[in-house]
């Protein structure tokens, strides 16, 4: 701390005479600086957009928590009726909202988020909202079954408290930005490009799980379509594929069967008052296994086998299950990383769909208007 | 609003039009600015405008009682009212679930079973920066170092400025009220040279600040398990050049924003990290706060004019108030207590072995310069770390070589290095120069080529609009 004193002269406040001295602006031929600074700026941004142009990137809204939030007010400007999703990425991949939307009538409201529990957004839209439609929650075993998280836990905060700079920043990034430029997406963000690089690896350091890169694209309806070059670049599929296997493949700690027991006992008690509360002011829960393939599926029936995890669910809730194997249509899909629908394949698949849990929830006695027809 | 938003440049965009528009008066433009920097504020949340109201409303009559009061008693009356009232609001929303939890540990250990009352209060963005700025104004006219302002208008625009208002640097009143009274002269220059130190802010913060060093600060001090020395180092060395470059971005736009405007706001950074002893360092490091404190709590406790005992006492009680005053936590008493420790070792040693003529060699410098960053990046862990178990583990294994977990990836190990590096670097050269100077002698290209450069690693990092730390504060 500096150890002199200030000084003792009574200073007015009022009059110019007094200013502090100004900063002082360095010498040289500043406008020119600052015109040619920024064509400098331009042209290297023009060199890096049209470089993640030539990587098969193109302009498209970013499926950010912003998104997902003003996604997530219609619950309130619709009056808590319609159709809302709550999934991790399988049903904000699989299912195709214009498609949903011509067969029923209704645009779903989306609320999927990838490599995220749904369980914490059901236990809000059950509790924290007086949302009155049908629900559909989509069941990924390996995200739903154990203890909630994942990567976009932070989109719920905004639900409690979403600052007006916040609100407006996405309403401009909209408008200004994301429509127009390939290069702002999260994939291509400097330091994550940087950070995934080949670079040596670090004595010591356990296995990192590897970052998963660009699977969809996003519109404003949060309609997510499976990105093209993960269907038609065989060197990025198994970059997509080589990613899920390190996740299949990474060592999971040993959990004694008891705590297992009490942990889906405690699962069970909570989705099923969860949907007791939505049935108690009219609305209806119905829960979706979409498909999966390859070594996916292989570990997610493994790991979660049907019998122990999907049929308990619907038994505890009372609720109808569309399971994708027991659906030759909901089967009858390619799925380029084993685990989620090619774009063209998401329509059809979501007209199946609406058409089975149609059937299935006139056939239990409680039909939904949501559904149309 | 944060500097790093796109609202923020459409905001600023809007003002700086406006400001500079022909035609509109002195008067009419200072009106906007105070408009423009409530919405600012309010951009958090509306209701905590009443804050800055009530602190505007407060100060302003206050300091004008005391400017007319004849008596001793009727002048610290007054300006008591000053201090309880800014320290009352400070004190509510920031130390309020402090004081509790702490009362309740208190009467634990004397066998008092008390529950304290849940404490969920927001804390006001900046709070801590704008009731210090306020109650300096009362604090001036109490000790006769100014008069009041005559002019509501520019003293509410003085509590309120947007550039400094959240995070400052904090202005005295008697720098930036004597502005407001008259239109700024023209200069040649001084926008560009606004805009580019904009830049060079927001490089600092959203390049430099939250994509190089930040993940890596994150994940050291969010491991929760023991660390190996050297990524506990790393850590910390990631997280002091996070610090600097987050607060001392927000500091470079906010000098750079208001020159737009025609204002001038002293620095609050000279490089610190080329600091040579820890006097030195807290002359460079948040200058607007250290000279506060200096100003307005170690004088008026008597500084080093009451005897060599009480001066180190009176060191160590602004430290720790100063540590304080960062967050309402005993990590920042520590991170205070540490500072103070250090400050009264060096005058302690100062007075017994006085100048030296070794001391003044390069080497020397350089080396005491090193310790100084050395003893330094042992604070911030105190700093940064949320548990006071987490620092003490982590300062352990730093000290001992301690073995553990290593948890950073090479990609953050080559860039935390490399970054490091180059911030040592560059307050190494510019120790005893000014920006200012450096960009007088560089030719015109390069100037340019620098800010294009800066700019363009400031869009491609796509910066999440990520609070400055000193935000919390």
């Amino acid at each position: 701390m500096p150890s002199s004193t200030s000084s003792s002269d009574p200073k007015g406040l009022g009059s110019p005479q007094q200013h502090s001295p100004l900063r002082d602006v360095p010498a040289g031929p500043w406008p020119r600086i600052a015109w040619a600074g920024v064509l400098v700026f331009a042209l290297l941004l023009g060199g890096w957009e049209a470089y993640w142009r030539s990587q098969w990137f193109r302009p498209s809204y970013r499926n950010s928590d912003g998104l997902w939030a003003l996604t997530h007010e219609r619950i309130a400007s619709e009056g808590g009726r319609g159709t809302l999703i709550v999934s991790s990425s399988r049903l904000l991949f699989d299912v195709h909202l214009e498609a949903w939307s011509e067969e029923t009538g209704q645009l779903p409201i989306q609320l999927g988020l990838e490599g995220t529990s749904p369980r914490p957004f059901f236990s809000h839209v059950a509790r924290e909202t007086g949302f009155a439609g049908l629900v559909v929650v989509g069941v990924t075993p390996p995200l739903f079954f154990p203890p909630p998280g994942g990567e976009r836990m932070s989109a719920l905060a905004l639900t409690k408290q979403w600052s007006p700079a916040d609100r407006w920043s996405q309403h401009l990034s909209m408008r200004l930005v994301e429509p127009f430029f390939a290069f702002y997406d999260p994939d291509t963000a400097l330091f994550t490009v940087l950070r995934r690089q080949a670079w040596p690896a670090r004595a010591g350091l356990p296995p990192q799980m590897p970052r998963v890169r660009k699977l969809s694209t996003t519109r404003i309806t949060r309609q997510n379509d499976m990105w093209a070059r993960v269907e038609l670049d065989p060197a990025y599929q198994k970059i997509a594929r080589d990613t899920w296997l390190a996740f299949v493949n990474a060592p999971r700690p040993e959990v004694p069967p008891e705590v297992l027991k009490k942990g889906f006992e405690a699962l069970l008690a909570e989705v099923g008052e969860n949907v007791r509360r939505i049935r108690a002011r009219g609305g209806e829960v119905v829960f979706v296994r979409a498909p999966s393939s390859g070594p996916f599926l292989a570990a997610e029936n493994g790991g979660f086998p049907r019998e122990h995890t999907w049929e308990p669910l619907l038994q505890a809730t009372d609720a109808v299950g569309i399971h994708f194997e027991d659906h030759a249509d909901l089967r009858d899909v390619e799925l380029p990383e084993w685990s989620h629908i090619r774009a063209a394949d998401t329509d059809r698949f979501t007209r199946a769909l609406v058409r089975h849990l149609r059937e299935a929830l006139a056939a239990k006695g409680t039909p939904r208007e949501e559904l149309g027809r | 609003m944060v500097f790093n938003s796109l609202t923020f440049g459409v905001f600023f965009a809007l003002v700086l039009a406006f400001h500079h528009a022909p035609g509109v008066s002195w008067r009419a433009k200072k009106v906007a600015l105070l408009l423009a920097s409530y919405l600012f504020y309010a951009a958090w949340n509306p209701p905590f405008v009443a804050l800055l109201w009530i602190s505007t409303f407060i100060d302003w009559r206050v300091a004008k009682r005391i400017h007319v009061a004849e008596s001793h008693g009727a002048r610290r009356t007054w300006m008591l009212v000053s201090v309880g009232a800014n320290l009352g609001i400070l004190g509510y929303f920031k130390y309020g679930g402090f004081l509790l939890e702490n009362w309740q540990a208190l009467m634990s250990a004397v066998g008092v079973a008390w529950q304290a009352p849940a404490w969920d209060i927001v804390l006001p963005v900046g709070i801590s920066f704008y009731t210090f700025q306020t109650m300096a104004y009362s604090l001036d006219v109490y000790l006769r170092r100014a008069e009041p302002t005559k002019s509501l208008l520019d003293f509410s625009l003085f509590v309120t400025f947007f550039p400094q208002l959240v995070a400052g640097p904090i202005v005295r009143p008697v720098d930036l009220v004597p502005q407001f009274a008259a239109p700024p002269a023209p200069v040649p220059g001084r926008l560009a040279w606004g805009l580019s130190l904009m830049t060079l802010g927001m490089f600092q913060k959203v390049t430099v600040a939250d994509g190089l060093l930040a993940p890596a600060a994150d994940a050291v001090f969010g491991a929760g398990q023991a660390l190996h020395w050297s990524d506990a180092w790393l850590g910390t060395l990631a997280f002091s050049g996070q610090i600097f470059c987050d607060f001392a971005g927000y500091s470079t736009i906010a000098i750079g924003s208001a020159l737009c405007l025609g204002f001038s706001i002293g620095d609050n950074f000279r490089y610190p990290y080329a600091a040579v002893g820890f006097s030195d360092f807290w002359r460079r490091w948040h200058v607007s706060l250290s000279t506060w404190l200096r100003d307005y709590l170690y004088v008026p406790l008597g500084g080093n004019r009451k005897g060599p005992g009480r001066t180190y006492v009176n060191l160590m009680l602004t430290m720790l108030l100063g540590g304080l005053w960062h967050g309402a936590s005993w990590n920042f008493v520590v991170w205070g207590g540490l500072h103070g420790s250090y400050l009264a070792v060096e005058r302690f040693v100062r007075e017994r072995v006085g100048p030296t003529r070794f001391a003044q060699t390069w080497l020397a410098q350089v080396a005491l310069a090193m310790v100084t960053y050395f003893l330094v990046n042992l604070t911030w862990v105190f700093f940064r770390a949320r548990e006071f178990g987490t620092a003490w583990g982590m300062v352990r294994s730093m000290l001992t070589f301690g073995d553990g977990a290593r948890v950073l990836p090479t990609a953050d190990v080559a860039l935390v290095i490399g970054t490091v590096f180059a911030i040592l670097l560059a307050h190494g050269l510019m120790r005893e120069r000014r920006l200012e100077d450096v960009a007088a002698r560089a030719p015109w290209w390069l100037n340019a080529l620098v800010v294009g450069a800066m700019l363009f690693s400031v869009v491609i990092s796509q910066g999440s609009s990520n609070a400055f730390i000193y935000f919390q504060f």
